[in-house]
């Protein structure tokens, strides 16, 4: 698409344009950087030995073979990381990663040692030479076996001190978990007592990954003076933070350039291999490149299983009176942002209702597996899959229809959520109304005969937006009128680039695509918290809108200054010109945005926990092949409240690529755990969604709303269809054959073993 | 991956010189599909491949004899055969199996002799060529020998044949008014490696089944005959009441054994429903692909 601009000058809105992303030339014709394929002069590669063990004191580590192979340039383990980094223990909410395992590791695949060559092959085949040997420890895997705190993980807890909710927990002993987030509101019990019914079901999630297909990268490059470090990550202020923290350094030292992601999906946020190639580029005077397989992303973070219980009062009108939710999350063996993910989705886990009396306890727990993160969805998915399906069971009990006992409960504008905060722009039953009128709700479903039953199923959500949380920009308006953005907001597929350029375009009346948008670069662009949670396009818009505003009151300065009439549109070119006498000059407009946000109190209340909601849903057509529980999902539908999309078109995509993502961990994906081992730990064995899984039929709408405090009435979109996919499948499974899974996956056999149970003829287990 | 040899003999004989039976570190290379995803994973870690990509031409090649036989070129890529006329006509079945056979960049590169070379039970074609009554021409040190695919296929990733044996052709016979079917089961993604796979090749004479040969795979620890499952539809007309019994004893002769894509109780089940299907479907197999 051309940038145009129309006779006079004027280039029209930029906000609403389903405009192509502006990178998508570059990077279909492969001229896009990433870090994966980066190379810098003299740079070593470094490969990662891993332990075999689940838990475990290091009793020795013998690198003496791998030196010995002709091509090393090092080896070098925690004992060498020490002499260059004291404290080597980072974290977002806790400090609890070491670079490289000091005494202890805590899970299969934890990094003990590292071996740098020139040669990455070389590097790789040493690794096989190092030999290890542990002391074994008792392990513990499961969530809810973690909280009777008999086997622990850790010793001793290190909170990072940058959370007010979590220092309490600073020192703590005999714990494996992270943090307990406590919600109260009204009096449960007593709810519970008057209610004409009580439901309680407990529901499962399985332990999935990202898997982006470019791998986590990270090059270092250590100066005396400075660490240069180019990094696939999302949240490179925070890179910078944390490295600077662990060098005891000022930020202004180390420096973080973050080209294009191949996918990053939460995966990539906080510090992944920066840390270590900082290490090794100090220890070996030399770049460093820390580049994993495919194979190895199993091994650094995934997404949290999580094991929640849900109790639901009911009265005798149908409306639901009391709900108790306790949730149980696998955070792994170091807490990463897991803290995080328990508080802020326990503020949502009564689900998009309007129930006065709730009761939520959401638990961070440390176990002996690969670590647990961020993923699209910052555990929202989890909890949906939890109360949509326990909303649909209490329908089905009640003889209710799904669709009217929800819209009987739901939660709408003006009333207070959970927390206490007032819903506002949350257009829940919108979306809701608008899944059941695509699906045709209101006729009866036909449910097939013989062997292939058909079924239908929906789902809702609302979410608080990760807060309070701090965007910066810069616009910055050269001598020849052309326009350059700096936003620490990392494009890695979402479009963000283009959504941004949109805003600056719509602010300064100038073709988007005229807009250039400075890569990520912390000696450059300014301070963003990261590219997490749908949070940029409100926040970071913000701060871009914020900072073209204030170069747009420059210009017209300006044009005030030089005398130019009112009205006047004379190009910014000439009135650079005019002003000095030359092509010279800039006009800089600076942004910074912050919402409001009150922390909860010590029952989970505040006023003000979010600064906008995000809300969406799913409807599924489904068939089941009863003969062998194939599920197949023929009609997709994703339903969301983004405010007014900046543009359509990328709208759209996200929602579908996210439910598709949301599919995958639906139907079949799963980490495959045996006593802490991965034994599926491969694109051979662990499946992702291909073409021929995409549903024959995807429909994806955003329904008509603004968000009233949004840049230009929006608000973020890229979670937001994995909320519903899940329960609105397993909904349907029910409607069609009458069996309700509670544990995700959805696979084939956990269909026809519930078929065969239901029939009296329970599967052998063998 | 770790540095290796390649060597480029070629010819045939060249090939079969270079292979050095009394270390498993030297390999011979034909697509390389199946190996790379090997060495990527460091389970092989080759000092010497051995690549027959120099002399491919000469040993690719569907061709039909007049009495309808297919002979099929050791390194005939699998996609040449999902696009061959001859296979079109002799052998429909096995252009319907591509579809479905990983996708189109293994499939242009992946050959016939690899494929089953490489005894990977979870592989498509096996059982196919099983139930077609395939056979393999071999030659190596003790020249040359046919063995039939059935007899090719000893165990888990392992064959008949001798550490200096090669396949060289594979011979698929006239399919004398025979109807196949292959049944493909995946339990995660479309295109995950199947949980089972079933293949049935029927003769009939009218309405009676005249002769049957159906291949289980994927689930058993390689590609088998169901010799009593065959017997049992020999005779019959395919009708129901034959069927249950088929799918019963098909799901005691397997030997099924469990992994992550099910117990072993849920895929004799999907045994039990899928030998009825394929059976099925060959009776009603058209001859299109």
């Amino acid at each position: 698409m051309a940038a145009t601009t129309a006779p006079d000058g004027r280039a029209g809105h930029q906000v609403g344009r389903s405009l192509h992303r502006l990178e998508a030339r570059e990077k279909v014709s492969g001229r896009a950087e990433y870090t994966h394929l980066m190379q810098l002069p003299g740079m070593l590669h470094a490969k990662i030995f891993r332990s075999t063990v689940a838990h475990g004191r290091i009793k020795s580590i013998d690198v003496s073979g791998a030196r010995e192979v002709p091509g090393v340039y090092a080896v070098y383990t925690s004992e060498d990381v020490l002499k260059v980094i004291p404290d080597p223990y980072y974290g977002p909410a806790f400090h609890d990663q070491p670079i490289l395992a000091v005494g202890k590791v805590h899970y299969i695949g934890e990094p003990v040692a590292v071996v740098l060559a020139a040669d990455p092959h070389v590097a790789e085949h040493a690794t096989q030479q190092i030999v290890a040997e542990y002391h074994e420890l008792p392990a513990v895997f499961d969530e809810v076996e973690a909280a009777q705190n008999k086997t622990l993980v850790h010793e001793e807890l290190r909170p990072a001190g940058t959370f007010a909710d979590l220092k309490h927990l600073k020192g703590r002993r005999g714990t494996n978990i992270a943090l307990d987030f406590r919600l109260r509101r009204g009096d449960v019990d007593k709810a519970f007592a008057a209610a004409a019914q009580v439901f309680e079901h407990t529901f499962r999630t399985q332990k999935v990954l990202h898997l982006a297909l470019e791998p986590y990268a990270s090059i270092a490059d250590f100066r005396d003076d400075g660490v240069t470090i180019y990094s696939a990550a999302q949240g490179p202020s925070f890179v910078r933070t944390e490295i600077a923290r662990l060098l005891r350094w000022p930020e202004n030292r180390v420096r973080i350039k973050v080209p294009y992601l191949g996918g990053g999906y939460g995966g990539k946020l906080y510090i992944k291999m920066e840390a270590l190639a900082t290490a090794m580029s100090m220890l070996a005077h030399r770049p460093v490149k820390v580049a994993l397989t495919m194979e190895e992303q199993f091994y650094t973070i995934t997404k949290h299983p999580a094991t929640l219980r849900i109790k639901s009062g009911i009265d005798k009108d149908g409306r639901i009176i009391a709900r108790k939710c306790e949730v149980w999350w696998n955070g792994g063996a170091y807490a990463d942002i897991g803290p995080r993910v328990t508080q802020k989705s326990g503020f949502t886990a009564s689900g998009p209702y309007d129930i006065d009396n709730v009761a939520i306890d959401s638990y961070a727990l440390y176990t002996n597996l690969t670590p647990a993160g961020a993923l699209r969805g910052f555990g929202i998915p989890q909890l949906v899959w939890a109360y949509e399906s326990h909303t649909d069971m209490i329908a089905r009990a009640l003889k209710r229809d799904p669709l009217e006992f929800r819209k009987q409960n739901l939660l709408r504008n003006g009333r207070p959520q959970a927390t206490g905060t007032i819903l506002k722009d949350a257009a829940i039953e919108k979306v809701l109304d608008r899944i059941a009128d695509r699906l045709n709700w209101k006729q009866p479903v036909d449910h097939g005969t013989g062997t292939v039953r058909r079924g239908r199923g929906l789902a809702v959500a609302l979410k608080a937006v990760i807060s309070p949380t701090t965007s910066v920009a810069i616009v910055n308006i050269s001598g020849d009128g052309s326009t350059t953005l700096y936003c620490g907001t990392v494009d890695m597929g979402q479009g963000s680039d283009t959504a941004m350029a949109q805003i600056v375009g719509e602010v300064l009346d100038m073709p988007a695509e005229s807009v250039r948008i400075v890569p990520r670069d912390t000696d450059v662009t300014p301070y963003d918290m990261g590219t997490l949670g749908s949070r940029s396009l409100f926040h970071m818009g913000h701060a871009v809108r914020l900072a073209a505003e204030e170069a747009r009151s420059k210009v017209a300065a300006l044009r005030r200054e030089l005398g130019e009439p009112d009205g006047s549109n004379a190009p910014l070119a000439e009135l650079f010109l005019k002003k000095y006498g030359m092509q010279a000059g800039n006009i800089v407009g600076t942004g910074t945005y912050k919402p409001d946000y009150i922390p909860p109190d010590a029952s989970g209340l505040t006023t003000n926990a979010t600064p906008f909601w995000m809300v969406a849903g799913s409807g599924v057509e489904i068939e089941v092949d009863t003969e062998t529980g194939h599920v197949r999902v023929t009609r997709l539908i994703n339903v969301a409240d983004v405010g007014k999309p900046i543009n359509p078109k990328i709208v759209e995509t996200q929602l579908s690529g996210a439910s598709l993502m949301q599919l995958g961990f639906s139907m079949f994906e799963k980490m495959h755990i045996d006593g802490g081992q991965i034994t599926n730990a491969s694109l051979a064995d662990y499946k992702i969604p291909g073409m021929h899984d995409v549903p024959r039929v995807m429909e994806n709408e955003t329904v008509d709303a603004i968000q009233e405090n949004g840049p230009f009435g929006a608000k973020g979109v890229g979670e937001l269809a994995t909320f519903g996919v899940s329960p609105a499948i397993a909904n349907a499974i029910d409607d069609a054959v009458g069996v309700r899974l509670t544990e995700l996956p959805l696979t084939p056999e956990a269909v026809f073993r519930a078929l065969r149970a239901k029939a009296n003829k329970p599967l052998g287990r063998e | 991956m770790t540095p290796f040899d390649l060597v480029e003999p070629h010819s045939f004989e060249e090939t079969i010189g270079l292979i050095e039976p009394d270390d498993p570190d030297v390999r011979v290379i034909a697509g390389g599909t199946a190996l790379m995803l090997m060495m990527k994973a460091g389970v092989f870690r080759p000092r010497r491949l051995i690549s027959m990509r120099k002399f491919a031409s000469s040993l690719s090649g569907i061709t039909a004899t007049s009495s309808g036989e297919l002979r099929i070129g050791a390194m005939t890529p699998l996609s040449a055969l999902e696009h061959s006329p001859h296979v079109s006509r002799h052998a429909p079945v096995i252009v319907r199996t591509m579809r479905r056979l990983s996708n189109v960049r293994v499939r242009n590169v992946a050959t016939i002799g690899g494929a089953l070379a490489h005894a990977d039970p979870h592989m498509d074609l096996p059982p196919v060529l099983i139930a077609l009554g395939a056979s393999v021409c071999v030659v190596g040190g003790a020249g040359e020998r046919t063995i039939p695919v059935e007899d090719l296929l000893t165990g888990y990733y392992e064959t008949a044949l001798a550490k200096n044996e090669l396949i060289a052709e594979v011979r698929i016979p006239a399919p004398a008014a025979a109807r196949s079917a292959y049944c493909k089961v995946t339990t995660g993604s479309a295109d995950d490696w199947p949980a089972l796979g079933i293949a049935v090749t029927l003769a009939a004479g009218g309405a009676t089944v005249k002769s049957a040969r159906i291949a289980v795979s994927a689930a058993t620890t390689k590609a088998t005959r169901l010799t009593e499952a065959e017997t049992a539809l020999v005779g019959s007309t395919a009708d129901d009441g034959t069927l249950k019994d088929v799918a019963d004893i098909a799901a005691e002769e397997a030997d099924i054994l469990a992994d992550g894509r099910g117990s072993a109780s849920y895929k004799r089940e999907l045994l039990r429903v899928y030998v009825v299907r394929a059976v099925r479907a060959a009776m009603q197999a058209s001859g299109a692909p």
